[in-house]
């Protein structure tokens, strides 16, 4: 008996994990949640490792029966949450019971949700991950978004019990996301004035807004001088400017090469926000130096590392 | 080995804060240029200090993680690894594949219009193609697809104006001087002048890749 059937699958909800990393020489991106931050979070919460499978689901729309009794947590985009149409909160370790539906209604703030159940969620391994990388079809449920029907196990049994986070400490998530970022290998390329627009203007993040990247809309972002880029590799996080002037974020499941100025590169520790970013939503990037980058990140590890075991950013 | 000659001298810059760049700068295909990419590539990885290695046809991108070492340590680290590499051998030539392609009809829509553009016949083309032997550069965008190196400088030719919506799995495509192998069905704007039925990439394989970057490839016409 399955532990969980999948009633909807929502607008698009996916197996992930830590990831693959390692693979990019060969075209495989890393994958993995989305947002690594709020993943760790849910799972934590439910007495898993901070890089158990658990499910992605982006924008909401998600209903899932669970089979057998078992625990849950719901992390990341603030959607209203229910199970047996009683709100539940998000951000805490829940039990469920054999019968129980849960539904996750529409992201209000940031854009995607983590549900981590104990145990976490069996699925299909490739290069030691079973992130879902929908291009390819790799890990995951058949390589796809859940669907209707779907029944999904359980890759370990149980252990452990639910867990808190300390008041305070889970972040919060709105609708202007803000990147700290770093210039990218051909900032020196872009014109002064995008220069300035980029740390300057808000973005807004068009429709066109996956696992893959998200193409902004805002003050246009143009090379000094028309020039000609062999296809070089390419890094999530960063910020490509094609001659269109309309620049695109590469994310978690981005192309592993491109052939377009890399305008900006955001920082280790904000990575994680990547994944939060819905179509609509404002976005602006705040320039780091140097010098500040390995503080946040080790001032951001040291916190969550001591309130999560084994995670860094 | 004679010493590396100075115009092959790359720089090395930041990438953000948690990779750095190493930047040949050369025009078009070099291969001395490739040579020193992938031995570095290959010297990096054994260092375990980075996450990816991933070598381009005049760059090098290594990311790492930032909490284990600054972006300026990282740099000297690179710059160690050149030195050492400018003593060493060149890199071992790669595995030597054949690629058997069906040129032009249906599995090459654009054979003979860029046959025509540039004044061949389609044979001619054929010939031309499928004569040198190429490197691998590179692989990505996505899953498979390899990066090749310079074609004949007659079959040099740009991508299409509009990227075609769909490229089947296995396309054998000319963009400018490159010339590459779609790993999977995807968007692209290159020019499509055959197709091979072999898979470039089949996750359920023992070994999910043909061909890996430092490899050879000639390309057998059907």
């Amino acid at each position: 008996m399955s532990a969980i059937t999948v009633l909807n699958g929502g607008t698009q909800t996916t197996v992930q994990d830590a990831g693959r990393p390692g693979h990019r020489h060969l075209g495989i991106p890393r994958s993995g949640a989305a947002d690594k931050l709020s993943f760790a979070i849910a799972n934590h919460l439910v007495g898993n490792d901070w890089d158990a499978p658990a499910l992605e689901c982006a924008l909401g729309g998600l209903h899932l029966r669970f089979e057998r009794d078992s625990r849950i947590a719901l992390s990341g985009a603030q959607m209203w949450a229910q199970i047996n149409g009683m709100n539940v909160d998000l951000n805490r370790a829940l039990p469920v019971e054999a019968g129980d539906i849960l539904t996750l209604s529409y992201a209000r703030d940031g854009c995607r949700g983590y549900i981590a159940v104990a145990g976490g969620i069996a699925a299909t391994e490739f290069l030691g991950s079973v992130s879902t990388y929908l291009p390819a079809a790799l890990g995951g449920i058949e390589g796809r978004a859940l669907k209707t029907g779907d029944t999904l196990d359980l890759s370990a049994d149980p252990a452990g019990e639910g867990r808190t986070l300390p008041k305070g400490y889970i972040p919060f998530l709105s609708g202007h996301i803000v990147l700290r970022a770093r210039s990218g290998p051909e900032w020196d390329l872009l014109s002064p004035d995008s220069q300035r627009y980029l740390f300057t203007t808000p973005f807004i993040a068009t429709p066109a807004t996956d696992r893959m990247g998200s193409r902004l809309r805002g003050d246009r972002i143009v090379t000094d001088k028309k020039f000609a880029m062999t296809s070089s590799p390419l890094l999530p996080g960063t910020l490509q400017c094609p001659p269109d002037g309309q620049p695109i974020l590469a994310l978690a499941d981005g192309h592993c090469t491109g052939g377009y100025a890399r305008g900006l590169h955001v920082i280790q520790a904000d990575q994680w926000l990547l994944g939060q970013i819905a179509p609509g939503m404002k976005l602006s990037f705040r320039r780091c130096f140097e010098e500040e980058a390995p503080d946040i990140l080790q001032t951001r590890n040291a916190l969550w590392s001591t309130l999560i075991p084994g995670f860094s950013f | 080995m004679s010493a590396p000659q100075p115009d092959l001298q790359p720089n090395i810059r930041h990438y953000g804060d948690h990779a750095v760049l190493v930047e040949w700068n050369v025009d078009g295909f070099d291969a001395a240029v490739s040579d020193q990419v992938h031995a570095l590539a290959a010297r990096l990885r054994k260092t375990d200090l980075f996450i990816e290695v991933m070598p381009g046809y005049d760059s090098l991108v290594a990311s790492f993680d930032g909490a284990r070492m600054s972006v300026g340590a990282a740099t000297r680290k690179v710059e160690d690894a050149m030195v050492r590499e400018s003593r060493s051998e060149t890199a071992a030539a790669g595995r030597l594949v054949n690629i058997p392609v069906t040129y032009g009809g249906a599995d090459g829509p654009d054979l003979i219009a860029m046959a025509e553009h540039i004044g061949k016949t389609p044979e001619e083309v054929i010939s031309l193609h499928s004569e040198p032997e190429y490197r691998v550069c590179m692989m990505g965008f996505i899953p498979g697809f390899a990066f090749l190196s310079e074609v004949d400088p007659i079959l040099q030719h740009p991508r299409h104006a509009t990227p075609r919506a769909v490229v089947p799995a296995g396309s054998v495509g000319i963009a400018n001087w490159q010339t590459g192998i779609y790993g999977l069905e995807s968007p692209g704007g290159w020019q499509i002048i055959g197709r091979t039925e072999l898979d470039m990439f089949d996750a359920t394989r023992k070994k999910p890749f043909l061909v890996e970057a430092g490899d050879r490839i000639r390309f057998v016409p059907k």
